[in-house]
């Protein structure tokens, strides 16, 4: 019903000496009652994006349809107010000269409800909240929290079917920006209201999402679940942006079927799942994140020394260093100890490898 | 359909609340929506008040009778007047520019980084100096100091007998000494918002590297502060040259003739329309590079960001130095405000202005202005009506512009915003002039009428206007806006119901600020008004022509007692802690009386 289509589409800015591109042949298909994360480090087109798909923004080439309604294409724009979406802005935008009544009040009077209908609308969203009491208050008298809280009251009382969210909690602490990110969830899942989310935050988008759209240099790099772009990253950057990775030059042994036997340098040989276009001799990276790499006192296949330790609480952080001079990072439970110095045996799960062809400048062409 | 009760709100997935959706509205229903509409007036306001008068002053200035001529300009260039007037001008302005650095810095310098007592004295001198009107000072100074009947000049010739310590204003020096006491505040108000601005932990660094505080003065804290110094200097010398006011008053007497007053007297009849026209643009052309200059300077800022909080400047322990230096300020706050109003107040009291002027005095020159001279209650009406209309347009104007140009990427947006600017390096005279040329050539009669001096005032203090919006634009986060927009509101509702609420500190400010000169206006209005659009500082000014000493006192004190009413009133309509002094951001932008 209120699914978003987005078709190849691009926003640049600036004039005619220097422009930059902020979303490049995005195609993008949001459907009904997720909860959607636009993902990716500043500057990688994700706000242009959202506020293209609030109307804020006319594109330069492609088009934007909710449902099968077509609300932006490079002629015209249905202006932001026509499109029954919410919108929660960065810096909260409560307007200060209102009262938390008036500004949740605000859209409602616009739909020309009856005083009573906004009252209790007010009142309701108020405690869908948790601000209760604070009606009168003015926005300088709340804390940021509060003023989040006002915020997204005010979106979610006309009752949107889409609710943009532009990285709503980076302007918290962070225990209130764990508290709130639940709140957020429970809502979405409350409402069943399409919410579309950015951030920066690789952790918030696992936590929250159904889907997260990974963004880089004004391009989707992969769209999938949380799961998905976490363990099976479509590319490097993918796998860079999230979370730790090693990345262990290696070369293609052999191919069968789909599975790759890959030999690191340093000898290392694992077999790891290979994407279609590889081939036998291809230089390539093998990506394995720290927590799936495990140490063991007794020696193995593969052996190292601890160089670096580093005690974070719930988890032990080594960095070790293979036969091929790579240091590898490697996380393990707290109580599992090694001390710095000491030769490691290390067993790589093959099966939670990614391959990626090698790249010289691998993170910034991979855009 | 899922849902969720929560309360009496249902939030689920039916469609949004009476929103009815629409497919994107046409260009052509676009173009007449109430934005395309409110917009496009301002831009054709801003045409109509500044840009073809402008076009029209050109046009005068190389077109006579036989078309194309440039025997205007070969005329304003070689002919002695005009030459000798564009002198004086210069010199005027060099000498205003240099005593208002050695007034106004050392102000400026005790105000923000000294411990000398009396710090609301000298915020309150510069304050008064900036408001009060030049031609105000210029009689009273003349009261004093006129050649034969000056009252100090009469006292110590008559009564000590010794005739060579007098001081004859109507001089070059005494021009000077009149202009400067109203242009010193532009570098004192420049000068002691940079200075505050400079934060300690600059200086700190440097005297922890081992620089004394001299050397610290010298290298970190002038350079830094340097560029909001000379453009203050700059608009000072600007200012200077376009009052037409006391140059009238003192340098006609004195034989030295000015621009302005030199393009006055061309509209003697017969009016030589297109050699005023030349002249105009030749001092057009010297405002306009010295503004130039000026925003060259302030542009070079980028260190110091006038009227910036936050910063913590570092107060200097004087020691005995710091009495001479109050002093130096008492003595300025004498000369600018208290001997000046002490003398109107004097004369308008005193029977007969003379050395005996204590004997008889009476309330009788009041009645006279108030009551029997009927020129009174019409110009007090004309303009405080013209002030409250030519503010009010000026800022909403203002506000059009500053949107378009702060929130719109319409093509052609940075001419609008330079074409509200031009005005700032137009000295009141010239705008009269190109008015006179523009709607000389309309079919609609304007000469002569209110209407014609609303249009110069709106067109000579737009720039007050738009930099008022601009200023409180810059600081309204767009998304208060935008997310007025997506709760569905339209442009014009957001416009009033956000963007003009969270603006009105700001445009309060600007509207004061314009309201304030149009009360005051004598450069342009001295060639625009008629007998029934007569307005209160030409009043004074004709009156003083006239030659009634007393009564003209007597006006200037009602005229003073209007405007500090106004702002008072102005003040409490708009709730306190607004516009408590002459804003610096917006002074910074300069200005011409």
């Amino acid at each position: 019903m209120a699914g978003i289509t987005i078709s190849s589409l691009s926003k640049s800015y600036g004039g005619r000496h220097l422009r930059l591109t902020a979303v490049q042949d995005l195609n993008l298909s949001i459907q009904d009652n997720q909860f959607i994360t636009l993902l990716g480090p500043s500057g990688c087109g994700k706000t242009t994006t959202l506020r293209l798909i609030a109307g804020y923004v006319t594109p330069d080439t492609g088009s934007i349809h909710v449902g099968d309604r077509l609300v932006s294409s490079p002629s015209g724009v249905v202006s932001p107010e026509r499109r029954g979406m919410g919108m929660v802005f960065q810096n909260y935008a409560v307007w200060p000269h209102k009262t938390v009544y008036e500004n949740i009040a605000f859209g409602l009077k616009l739909r020309k409800l009856s005083s009573t209908q906004v009252r209790d609308k007010v009142e309701a969203a108020l405690a869908l909240v948790n601000l209760k009491g604070l009606a009168e208050r003015f926005p300088n008298e709340l804390s940021g929290g509060q003023q989040q809280r006002v915020a997204l009251a005010r979106s979610l009382v006309v009752e949107p079917d889409i609710l943009l969210l532009d990285e709503p909690l980076s302007n918290l602490d962070a225990k209130l920006r764990e508290k709130m990110r639940g709140e957020l969830k429970q809502l979405q899942r409350r409402t069943g209201i399409t919410f579309i989310y950015v951030t920066h935050d690789q952790a918030e988008a696992l936590a929250l999402s159904d889907q997260i759209a990974v963004m880089h240099a004004g391009r989707l790099q992969q769209f999938g679940s949380p799961f998905d772009v976490y363990t099976t990253p479509a590319n490097r950057v993918v796998a860079d942006f999230m979370g730790l990775v090693n990345l262990v030059p290696g070369r293609i042994r052999a191919i069968s079927g789909n599975t790759a036997q890959v030999e690191a340098d340093g000898g290392l040989v694992l077999l790891a799942s290979c994407p279609a276009e590889m081939a036998v001799g291809m230089e390539i990276d093998i990506a394995i994140r720290p927590e799936n790499i495990r140490l063991s006192a007794t020696p193995e296949a593969l052996a190292g020394v601890v160089s670096e330790r580093t005690f974070l609480g719930n988890l032990c952080e080594y960095v070790v260093v293979a036969p091929g001079g790579q240091a590898l990072r490697v996380q393990t439970h707290p109580l599992q100890q090694f001390s710095v110095g000491q030769s490691v045996g290390i067993i790589i799960d093959p099966s939670q490898c990614s391959l990626f062809a090698r790249e010289p400048d691998a993170v910034a062409s991979a855009a | 359909m899922t849902g969720a009760t929560v309360g009496s709100i249902t939030l689920g997935r039916q469609a949004p609340l009476g929103l009815t959706k629409q497919r994107p509205p046409s260009r052509f229903t676009r173009l007449f929506s109430l934005e395309y509409l409110i917009m496009g007036g301002a831009i054709v306001a801003l045409f109509v008040l500044v840009v073809l008068p402008l076009c029209f002053l050109l046009i005068g200035s190389i077109w006579g009778e036989n078309g194309f001529t440039l025997e205007y300009f070969a005329e304003a260039f070689s002919g002695r007047l005009y030459v000798q007037a564009l002198l004086n001008s210069l010199i005027l302005g060099a000498w205003t520019g240099l005593f208002s650095l050695l007034l106004g810095l050392p102000l400026a310098w005790a105000v923000a980084r000294t411990n000398i007592p009396g710090k609301p004295l000298i915020t309150l001198t510069a304050n008064l100096s900036y408001l009060s009107p030049p031609f105000l000072t210029a009689i009273a100074f003349v009261n004093l100091f006129g050649p034969n009947a000056g009252l100090i000049n009469a006292f110590s010739r008559d009564v000590l007998g010794l005739p060579w310590l007098g001081f004859n204003i109507f001089s070059m020096s005494g021009l000077v000494l009149v202009t400067v006491l109203h242009t010193f505040p532009y570098v004192y108000l420049l000068a002691s918002s940079a200075l505050q601005s400079v934060d300690a932990s600059y200086e700190e660094a440097a005297q922890i590297l081992g620089a004394s505080k001299w050397r610290t003065a010298l290298v970190i804290t002038t350079p830094l502060v340097m560029p909001a110094i000379l453009s203050g200097v700059l608009l000072a010398f600007v200012n200077a040259i376009a009052l037409f006011g006391s140059q009238a008053i003192i340098g006609l007497p004195g034989r030295i003739v000015t621009l302005p007053t030199r393009i006055y007297s061309l509209f003697d009849y017969p009016p030589q329309y297109g050699l005023a026209s030349a002249l105009s643009l030749l001092f057009v052309f010297i405002t306009i590079a010295a503004l130039y200059l000026q925003r060259a300077y302030l542009a070079k800022r980028s260190f110091v960001t006038l009227g910036g909080k936050g910063a913590r400047p570092q107060l200097m322990d004087l020691g005995w130095v710091k009495w001479p230096l109050f002093g130096f300020c008492v003595l300025v706050f004498f000369i600018a405000i208290a001997l000046p109003y002490m003398t109107l107040i004097a004369v308008s009291l005193s029977k007969s202005w003379g050395l005996a002027f204590w004997q008889g005095l009476t309330l009788e020159h009041y009645r006279f202005v108030l009551f029997d001279y009927d020129v009174t209650q019409r110009a007090i009406r004309n303009s405080l009506g013209l002030a409250t209309i030519a503010a009010t347009v000026a800022v909403f104007l203002g506000a059009i512009i500053g949107w378009i140009d702060i929130r719109t990427h319409l093509p052609g947006r940075k001419f609008l915003d330079y074409a509200a600017l031009v005005p700032l390096g137009l000295p009141g005279i010239v705008m009269a002039v190109a008015l006179i040329q523009f709607w000389l050539s309309m079919p609609i009669a304007l000469y002569g009428t209110l209407a014609i001096l609303l249009l110069a005032y709106v067109g000579r203090y737009i720039p007050l206007g738009v930099r008022a919006a601009n200023t409180s634009l810059r600081q309204i986060d767009p998304t208060l806006e935008e997310s007025a927009r997506i709760l569905g509101a339209s442009w014009g509702h957001t416009l009033k119901e956000i963007t003009l609420p969270l603006m009105r500190p700001g445009l309060f400010a600007g509207w004061l600020l314009v309201f304030v000169p149009v009360i005051q206006e004598l450069s342009a209005s001295i060639l625009l008004f008629s007998s029934s659009s007569m307005t209160l500082a030409v009043a004074i000014y004709n009156l003083y022509e006239t030659g009634y000493t007393e009564p003209v006192a007597a006006l200037a004190m009602i005229n003073m007692a209007i405007i500090v009413v106004a702002i008072a009133l102005a003040r409490k309509i708009a709730g306190g802690g607004i516009g408590k002094e002459p804003d610096k951001n917006l002074t910074a932008q300069g200005g011409t009386a």
